[in-house]
């Protein structure tokens, strides 16, 4: 029985126990509905948490050393190939921050960490100008992570450091010995270093928010019961594929509007200078399949709706190998026919899986609320 | 009016936008149905729904929770409001939402669909002019980082009059106060950007509130912050009271094993003052007041929660809780003829199930 009275403090007004007893009559009409499997949600969580975010942040940490390391070595030593070094480096952390970021929730958003970690989109250059005026006044103040971490969030990150790497005035690197430029992006590298460091010490304190997600129940901090713990769970999902649509794909490119194809806004694609916007993107949809099937989800669902689950890494699949196909500088690949037929066809798949998760999954487990995740509304 | 000025033609080049963004074939759906308007007219609410389809609509019902008509929407809806003035509802987007569509009940007027302006989003919620002429609606400066009250002429097809500030970041709900010239807004105090989707981004740092603004200039009259020990507590829904006071209910951000107040009341001029709930019923609520309504009759303040499948029902007088029930994915309250009715996310409107998913709120025509 899903709608019962349980407490009647007082006597109430007749008139409202006329509502009670409407509510009664409607039980008989309730449809049988899916119940969530509580038992099996703190094995689910614990594997989301030591199978997917732990390692995604102690890879990130572990990238983020490499890549502070190999900018101090440029600064040092430049040359054509320790900025390969660097740039090789910073591929390998977009991989790593690209995989993690779908988790957006916790440790990360404390602090203005993620924001701090990537600002995008920048849609008015208002950060990209704020680096242009730091590289244009070798503002000093930039080289050193301490007073860089007070500067404006765009630069202090990934977004800044690509610039640094990729942007005007950049063939600069390989020439100067501890030059301006090449400071301020090893500066930028230590600040990521430190918060790759801080998300992943947050993450492994055997009494923090790791427990708290591990063991859901009246005397947890963030999940009461399983419910509560799933929901947050297949909201990263739902949330993470809504995200990846509407603030990284279609900016640059909307699909098929009125039966023709978007010209596109190249420069508006996430990582358009350094050719990290497909890989990047690849990554964001391989790290949803990765939770979805480290995090054992498949767990919560019934015997008879276990299809969904086949269906869900399909979708992903196809996007993932559509995402690795598309090989040529954004710009390009939207204006070449088969490369924007690939994105077309991510686009229809990312709808799919939305669809999918949020009401085929979310239903199937027992948590019609995947309508709204009661998430602040 | 003191209000900041926006060009007048941008609603209309806004709308242009819009319907050629959403389609002409959503938008010849909303030519007024003549052969539905009569029993329209006895539709006593009005709730936003998601059909079985995936499909987002508007739905008349009657008192017994019957669908009397449906309306069509681009996309998800969620708070309403309803001027009996001017026989005019609306339905306002979802945050970060773009569109509010205002219709008369009966169908006895072509519905009209305006646009956020550049720069703003909607949040949700709105509330008409005592005289039903002008419409306000909470909106984002997101740039800016402030809450804004949008402001829309009635009288000129709700084209954007100007706006003035929530005095507040994050503003959410908000209602006529019972002088009819005073705003009542639920400052939510959580910071979200549309580029991060309906990622809340300063939880660390919220700064809720309530805002008493004067109508006739924007004017801040008072505002009220939480308490420190409860900055986390994020205020979200109002309703007024038959003596005209505020009752507000808030969604609690910080730990989930915490037990904070989630409602209370005051009057202007005076200090908020939490609602006392019984631990058991703070429980029932987890945390979490997805709606408030006040049936002014009969005294009742009514409280929803869908994270915890519960309704509750405060006698607005002494505090003291009236009725608990469960009621699974609770969503929208509205006063009914006695009591209130409820809804719920899995299609449960008073004592009728349906084949829709009901949104987050539900408004009494009337």
């Amino acid at each position: 029985m899903r709608y019962r009275p349980v407490l009647l403090l007082s006597l109430a007004l007749s008139a409202v126990l006329s509502v009670s007893a409407m509510a009664e009559d409607a039980e008989d009409a309730a449809p049988p509905r899916a119940s969530l499997k509580q038992e099996a949600v703190p094995d689910v969580m614990a594997k989301a948490v030591d199978d997917f975010i732990r390692p995604g942040y102690r890879d990130l940490m572990e990238g983020t050393e490499s890549l502070a390391e190999a900018a101090h070595v440029l600064c040092e030593k430049p040359s054509e190939e320790t900025l390969g070094d660097v740039q090789m480096t910073f591929d390998e952390v977009v991989q790593q921050w690209s995989t993690i970021e779908i988790v957006r929730v916790g440790p990360v958003l404390d602090g203005n960490r993620f924001e701090r970690f990537l600002f995008f989109p920048d849609r008015k250059s208002t950060g990209l100008k704020q680096v242009q005026r730091i590289l244009a006044t070798s503002d000093e103040t930039a080289t050193s992570p301490d007073t860089l971490k007070g500067k404006s969030v765009a630069t202090q990150g990934l977004g800044a450091l690509e610039y640094v790497l990729y942007g005007t005035g950049a063939e600069v690197l390989p020439q100067e010995k501890g030059g301006f430029r090449c400071r301020y992006g090893a500066a930028i590298a230590d600040n990521l270093k430190t918060i790759a460091a801080e998300l992943s010490a947050e993450w492994e304190k055997p009494d923090g928010i790791q427990k708290a997600w591990k063991n859901p129940g009246p005397a947890n901090p963030l999940y009461r019961d399983g419910k509560e713990a799933a929901t947050e769970l297949l909201g990263i999902l739902v949330h993470g594929v809504e995200s990846i649509r509407d603030q990284r794909l279609r900016p640059f490119y909307a699909g098929i509007i009125k039966g023709e194809p978007d010209k596109g806004h190249p420069k508006l694609a996430i990582y358009w200078r350094s050719g990290n916007t497909m890989p990047a993107l690849s990554a964001n949809f391989m790290a949803l399949q990765t939770l979805f099937n480290a995090a054992d989800m498949q767990a919560l669902l019934p015997k008879e709706d276990q299809s969904v689950v086949s269906a869900v890494n399909y979708v992903l699949q196809a996007i993932v190998d559509d995402a690795d196909q598309i090989d040529l500088p954004i710009d390009e690949a939207i204006a070449d026919d088969d490369q924007r037929a690939l994105l077309n066809r991510i686009l229809q798949n990312t709808n799919d899986v939305l669809q999918r998760l949020n009401l085929d999954f979310g239903a199937a487990i027992g948590l019609t609320s995947g309508f709204s995740f009661a998430d602040g509304d | 009016m003191a209000y900041q000025s926006i060009p007048s033609d941008k609603s209309l080049t806004d709308r242009r936008t819009f319907l050629k963004m959403a389609g002409a074939a959503w938008a010849a759906t909303l030519a007024p149905q003549v052969a539905f308007a009569l029993s329209r007219a006895q539709a006593v609410y009005a709730s936003g729904f998601r059909s079985p389809n995936g499909a987002y609509g508007v739905a008349l019902l009657s008192e017994e929770g019957a669908i009397i008509d449906r309306m069509p929407l681009p996309a998800r809806a969620h708070g309403m409001t309803y001027s009996a003035a001017s026989n005019r509802a609306v339905a306002f987007a979802r945050r970060p939402g773009t569109f509010a569509m205002i219709f008369a009940p009966d169908g006895s007027a072509e519905p009209i669909v305006i646009t956020s302006a550049e720069g703003r989003h909607f949040y949700g919620h709105g509330c008409f002019s005592g005289d039903g002429r002008l419409l306000y609606a909470t909106e984002n400066d997101f740039d800016g980082n402030r809450g804004m009250i949008g402001v829309y002429d009635g009288s000129n097809g709700f084209a954007r009059l100007g706006e003035f500030p929530s005095y507040g970041i994050g503003p959410h709900d908000m209602t006529l106060g019972a002088d009819g010239h005073m705003l009542v807004v639920a400052n939510g105090g959580i910071e979200t950007h549309p580029d991060f989707g309906r990622t809340k981004l300063n939880l660390d740092h919220m700064e809720p509130s309530l805002a008493l603004i004067d109508t006739k200039n924007g004017s801040l009259i008072e505002r009220h912050v939480m308490p420190e020990t409860l900055r986390q507590l994020s205020t979200r829904h109002v309703d007024i009271d038959a003596d005209g006071k505020v009752w507000f209910a808030c969604q609690y951000e910080g730990a989930r094993n915490d037990l904070p107040p989630l409602a209370g009341s005051f009057s202007k001029g005076e200090d908020i003052r939490f609602l006392d709930l019984p631990e058991e019923t703070t429980l029932a609520l987890a945390n979490y007041v997805g709606a408030i309504a006040v049936n002014r009759r009969d005294g009742l303040v009514g409280l929803t929660s869908p994270k915890g499948g519960a309704e509750v029902t405060v006698d607005a007088r002494t505090g003291k809780v009236l009725r608990q029930t469960v009621l699974a994915d609770a969503a929208g309250i509205a006063p009914a003829k006695s009591g209130f009715v409820a809804s719920s996310y899995d299609g449960r409107f008073g004592g009728t199930l349906s084949d829709v998913a009901w949104d987050q709120h539900i408004v009494r025509l009337g």
